[in-house]
């Protein structure tokens, strides 16, 4: 009876979990439980570990350079890697008075010959985090939507050469029964849909023995047959279009339809994004929010990456824009000018509606006060809407974030002379923007001005990146005894680990002029001109995800706005809080290569 | 000076009873330097009255319990259990059907704790239970040194709270050492608790120990 309650302490903690019946009951037989006052030193440099631990009671700290690096408690073990290799380089001293079970070191290393086990605590640092996300999956959704193009119904494609006549090539579709013909040109394809046919042929008066190339559409969009297919439903939407082409080896495969598509996923993003587009008026817009959000809460019930609902949600949101946009702003005007969204909307990582942050960039040479009245009206349509006043009223509606080229130039020198800490939140704002309405070209030109000020102002960047350092990741926040003096046992993801890892990558890409304004992708592309390795950058991405994940859920439970930063880490799942964990330890590892980086201990 | 004379003489004579020569090294010196904390579940609280139902008794050596050792006997009764110490235990009659007969479970633990000094809560109770075995069987009763976990814990406190009134009962003396309560109460988990309770007090006190 007794044995049996510990046996199911032990059986609780991955990778224990997977043993058999027979390795666990071996097991139990030579597990001790040890005693250790406060502060005994129990692994280090010079003090070979003897055991591996698993605490019941009580926490202990592994600090590296006298910096904590983690704190453990109930339920954790430490450390697998000490007794592989024999070293360790950190220090475990006990943190409050630990009870704890005691493997000892030979018998945990014959319990490596399992492989489970093995593979378990061999693992570097993203395998391990990505086989306990699947884990955690797995205890709560279908792998859904896991799902890959390669697993739908696929329609045949009609593929035709380019000098084949619009005749044959139409039987040939009708023989497939396929939806469109596709031509192939070489290396290239293109399309010809029915649209096409109606407007060439029937109405165009092009003759069906005419070789079908001549009423083709270039720029064929196109899927990879192992892609998730959750992109091809983001393709679709942000394309507006009805059907994919899927390739293989650079081949056309077949064609995802979106009926198909769209019943597999049973939401109707599309369907939000279609009515979008035909609303005529603002109170169209408003009936669709409540849509929204329940778009959130489905996909991530159905264990969508939040990376892929935040890209999903940031394209109707821009919708929105855009339709509000065109609602109140001139035709004429239009073109003259260009709405921007920045912050989080910028790079495309908003879930829920944070604050609105947008300007107006005008060209030079047009009246800037034509734009006040649409903007005050914009405005007020957005707030109607529920996307949340900005309380540093960084808002079209205020003349500041409303001014031409020179203007905004204006403002970029003085970004570059100043160390104000509201002018580098100012620019760290707009280097996230993203165009949303009008011209493009706006924009993109001011990015690579500002861009340009930049060179060799090592100074001014090693300023800006400071800010990384400006809060404790709070890894020591975990132990029971700190967590009840702070502020109602929660802490804060986005200032703990969030805001260091977006605002750090912002700022390396300013110096490496990159223009994406995504994180994961600003990662990506930080990877690809050889400034971080890959790994690093797997792991940057994956703790990217795993915060936003937990900040998701936080913000779904939350109140209000204000709440929706706070997590309790003893209200997260086991498994959740080890992400968390290395997440952050993923953060500090950051931190120290952002201190390099920039000299930081070098800038007061 | 007297009382250590007593007690020899005590010991002395309680030796000299001893019926199975096998048994000798009850009285030997212990050079093991380990502890044994056990704890019996009994039928009742009256040691003349009750049987003994289970034994549970781990080693403890230097600041670790050994559990990989752990000692648990379930003995076959012939008293009826009484419903509520059914309740208090969960040991049911089913679970006794793999038992073993009174004697041949004493015997276990006696080759289980050898000379090793005993350590329990309410020790005295629990040693009073296993004498009314071996007094027939060996005609000597425990001759190990015994500590109270009580009486350190007692002694531990009055020195801070000098005239106050102590709750000795096991679940504060549990909670206010920080050791977790690890659930049904068995004689293996309560002699378990009750080691980690030792092992704190063992941890303040270094020098009597």
């Amino acid at each position: 009876m007794s044995i049996l309650d510990q046996r199911k302490l032990i059986e609780s903690i991955h990778p224990f979990g997977l043993l058999s019946r027979e390795t666990l009951d071996n097991l139990m037989q030579k597990i001790d439980i040890a005693y250790y006052p406060k502060d005994t030193l129990l692994i280090s440099k010079n003090l070979p570990s003897i055991a591996f631990y698993i605490i019941i009671k009580g926490s202990v700290s592994e600090s590296k350079d006298d910096e904590i690096h983690n704190v453990y408690s109930h339920g954790d073990t430490f450390d697998a890697d000490a007794l592989i290799y024999g070293k360790c380089e950190g220090k475990f001293v006990v943190d409050e008075d630990l009870i704890c079970y005691e493997i000892k070191k030979d018998d945990f290393l014959e319990l490596m010959q399992n492989k489970k086990v093995q593979n378990y605590f061999l693992q570097d640092f993203v395998t391990r985090h990505q086989q306990l996300k699947n884990y955690d999956m797995q205890s709560d959704f279908s792998g859904f939507l896991m799902a890959r193009v390669s697993d739908m119904f696929l329609h045949k494609a009609c593929v035709v050469e380019k000098d084949e006549s619009i005749f044959s090539a139409l039987s040939k579709q009708e023989k497939l029964k396929a939806h469109v013909i596709i031509v192939k040109d070489e290396n290239e394809y293109s399309i010809v849909t029915d649209t096409d046919l109606r407007k060439h042929v029937l109405l165009g008066g092009a003759d069906v023995k005419d070789e079908i190339a001549t009423i083709a559409t270039k720029g064929l969009i196109s899927i990879d047959y192992a892609d998730f297919l959750f992109n091809a439903l983001l393709i679709m939407t942000q394309n507006e279009i009805k059907r994919v082409v899927v390739m293989k080896n650079k081949e056309v495969f077949g064609v995802l339809e979106q009926l198909d598509l769209l019943s597999y996923f049973a939401n109707h993003s599309h369907l939000v994004a279609v009515q979008i587009d035909k609303a005529l008026n603002i109170d169209d817009l408003k009936i669709l929010q409540a849509d929204m959000k329940n778009i959130i809460i489905t996909l991530r019930a159905k264990g969508v990456k939040v990376r892929y609902i935040t890209k999903l949600i940031s394209t109707l949101n821009i919708k929105v824009y855009k339709k509000v946009f065109d609602m109140c702003v001139d035709a004429e005007l239009q073109k003259d000018c260009a709405l921007i969204v920045m912050g989080s909307e910028g790079r495309e990582e908003q879930t829920l509606k944070s604050d609105q942050d947008n300007a107006l960039i005008i060209r030079n040479g047009t009246d800037v006060k034509l734009y006040e009245e649409p903007m005050m009206k914009l405005n007020s349509y957005l707030l109607e809407l529920g996307f949340p006043k900005c309380p540093g009223n960084i808002m079209v509606s205020n003349e500041f974030w409303r001014r031409n080229e020179s203007g905004y130039k204006e403002l970029i020198a003085g970004w570059t002379q100043s160390m104000s800490e509201a002018d580098v939140q100012n620019l760290s704002i707009f280097l996230d923007a993203k165009c949303v309405a009008g011209d493009e070209k706006l924009l993109s030109s001011l990015i690579t001005h500002l861009h340009h000020h930049f060179h060799q102002r090592a100074d001014v960047l090693a300023h800006i990146a400071k800010a990384v350092l400006n809060f404790e990741t709070p890894l020591s926040m975990f132990s029971g005894f700190v967590l009840e003096k702070e502020q109602q046992n929660r802490l804060d993801i986005k200032k703990g680990g969030l805001f260091a890892l977006v605002h750090g990558v912002r700022t390396l890409c300013l110096e490496y002029e990159i223009t994406q304004t995504n994180t994961i992708e600003r990662i990506k592309e930080l990877n690809n001109k050889g400034i971080i390795d890959k790994i690093f950058a797997t792991e940057l991405i994956e703790s990217f995800d795993t915060l936003s994940a937990i900040r998701l859920k936080a913000a779904l439970e939350a109140k209000s706005l204000d709440e929706s930063n706070y997590i309790n880490p003893q209200s997260l799942e086991k498994i959740q809080r080890d992400l968390l964990k290395d997440s952050f330890k993923i953060i500090n590892k950051f931190k120290k290569f952002m201190s390099f980086h920039f000299h930081l201990n070098m800038v007061s | 000076m007297l009382f250590s004379f007593i007690d020899k003489m005590k010991a002395k004579a309680n030796r000299s009873k001893l019926k199975e020569k096998e048994y000798e090294f009850l009285f030997e010196e212990d050079l093991s330097g380990e502890y044994i904390v056990f704890d019996t579940e009994t039928t009742g609280l009256n040691p003349k009255r009750d049987d003994i139902v289970s034994i549970g008794a781990v080693k403890i050596k230097d600041n670790k319990i050994l559990t990989s050792q752990t000692f648990e006997v379930f003995i076959k009764n012939s008293c009826e259990m009484s419903s509520r110490s059914i309740e208090i235990h969960r040991i049911r009659p089913i679970d006794l059907q793999n038992a073993k007969t009174t004697e041949n479970a004493i015997r276990e633990f006696l080759d289980f704790i050898g000379s090793r000094p005993l350590v329990g809560y309410y020790l005295e109770f629990d040693v009073s239970m296993i004498n009314k075995y071996i007094k027939p069987m060996l005609g000597i009763t425990l001759p190990n040194k015994k500590i109270e976990v009580s009486e350190i814990y007692f002694d531990q406190t009055i020195s801070l709270i000098p005239q106050g009134n102590i709750d000795l009962r096991f679940d504060t003396i549990l909670k206010n050492c920080g050791v977790p309560d690890m659930g049904a109460h068995n004689a293996v988990n309560d002699a378990i608790m009750t080691a980690m309770i030792f092992l704190k007090l063992k941890a303040k006190d270094t020098k009597k120990f």
